[in-house]
């Protein structure tokens, strides 16, 4: 640490001879140290937790949860599943189905990640459910959202939230705004990079996880070929890039990258008897 | 109808196998006797070639264009507009019978709540709808215990590189 104040005050050493070490201000160097550590302090898990559980429940009070147990048990065994193979795997990771028949699904800081009824319907088998999850898990592990806050309109409280200047379970008004900011970016939606790195993240995620990697791009095909005036795609068009972009980069990266996975199962069966599909 | 169902799973065909769905290529595309790469070429498809899907294997799909079956690359078909709105139509409809059946008696609100633009930016938060959904949540060994039950098995695989 003292290596470091010194080398910032010789870089912002005024005048004084760089080597004439009894001139350093050593009280002013350590509040520009100060002062660059908090801009670039980060959320801590803990915080990031915090401020996922409120943005969740902030959708939960847009879209409630289906009431079907068994398929909210079933979804929460895939995701976890799936969750296992990153690099975040001990997060508190949650899974919900909501009552909508909107076509979406969406990931909230700290593990939470939510399917559409709608979304879920025009599914073929798990390995389509995997491919989704693990797109929405990607979305956490790379706090897509988390960075999204922090480049947006609330810069100032993240960084409030970073340096625990925002007492959590206090009712702290700062952190209600922020959870405000957090649910408001499902209608404007992430950056298009975020998405298609999302992407190619989850046909991986649901390769390690040992599911038939292309039920992601099978669901993106499904969703392509729904008329684009389906108001239940409105929000989805609105804020994700559209799905022939999608499938044009994905493609030539999946193969001959996961040709090795293409045995593995995508467990049609087990996904039709819990969906209760009935032809 | 029971019969079919009954049919398909004593012969272990896949429910959607038989939902045949239209389609149509989107470039000159290979038809391939199975669905592998060295397969046999049994037809060059041109592109625009309306066809019927039989079935889907991972990167490959099975269809019929006219009087050929066979296998070509999925990512070189487009799915007609509205064809897998049967589909939607059948997985709603028991999706929403057991959300009746379920049991415990919600009363859904409407009107109020849902995900439109302006809906997400006045929702309000449900602290109760959190704590069910956490109810719900897999612990590590509920979802090993899954994964070995569908013969899931855990890969190396790297994440793939972003190009352009």
């Amino acid at each position: 640490m003292r290596a470091i104040i010194l080398s910032l005050a010789m870089l912002l050493g005024s005048n004084a001879n760089a080597f004439d070490f009894g001139s350093i201000d050593w009280d002013k160097a350590a509040k520009v140290v100060q002062k660059v550590k908090k801009a670039n302090a980060e959320v801590s898990e803990p915080q990031e937790i915090e401020l996922g559980g409120g943005i969740a429940s902030s959708l939960l009070g847009a879209a409630p949860l289906l009431d079907n147990p068994p398929l909210q048990n079933y979804v929460n065994r895939v995701g976890r599943w799936i969750a296992l193979q990153t690099e975040r795997s001990d997060l508190p990771w949650h899974f919900g189905v909501l009552d909508d028949p909107d076509i979406n699904a969406f990931a909230a800081p700290g593990g939470y990640v939510f399917i559409t009824k709608g979304l879920l319907a025009r599914m073929n088998n798990e390995a389509e459910l995997a491919g989704v999850l693990a797109h929405e898990i990607s979305h956490v592990l790379r706090k897509h959202h988390l960075q999204a806050l922090q480049k947006g309109a609330r810069r100032e409280l993240m960084t409030d939230l970073a340096n625990d200047a925002i007492k959590s379970h206090g009712g702290d008004e700062r952190l209600n705004k922020l959870v405000s900011a957090g649910t408001e970016l499902y209608a404007r939606g992430l950056d298009k990079d975020d998405e298609f790195e999302s992407d190619r993240m989850g046909v991986v995620l649901a390769a390690r996880a040992g599911y038939d990697p292309y039920g992601l791009p099978a669901v993106l095909q499904t969703l392509q070929s729904i008329n684009p005036a389906d108001s239940n795609l409105a929000l989805m068009f609105k804020t994700h890039p559209g799905f022939d972009k999608r499938l044009e980069l994905l493609g030539p990266l999946m193969s001959p990258a996961l040709d090795g996975f293409e045995d593995q199962p995508d467990l049609d069966r087990r996904f039709a008897a819990v969906i209760g599909i009935q032809k | 109808m029971k019969k079919l169902l009954v049919w398909c799973c004593a012969f272990g065909i896949s429910m959607s196998a038989w939902a045949a769905e239209e389609a149509y290529t989107i470039r000159a595309t290979e038809l391939k006797s199975r669905p592998y790469g060295d397969a046999q070429t049994l037809a060059t498809l041109p592109a625009r070639s309306k066809v019927l899907v039989l079935q889907r294997r991972s990167s490959w799909t099975e269809i019929r264009a006219g009087e050929n079956k066979g296998w070509v690359k999925m990512l070189s078909l487009q799915l007609a507009q509205g064809a897998a709105q049967r589909r939607a139509e059948n997985g709603l409809r028991s999706l929403f019978n057991v959300a009746r059946s379920g049991g415990s008696g919600a009363t859904v609100t409407t009107g109020v709540r849902g995900l439109s633009e302006e809906q997400l930016k006045n929702a309000q938060p449900d602290p109760a709808a959190l704590r069910e959904l956490e109810r719900y949540a897999a612990n590590r060994r509920d979802a090993q215990r899954f994964a070995a039950d569908g013969k899931l098995r855990a890969q190396r695989v790297d994440y793939l590189a972003g190009e352009q």
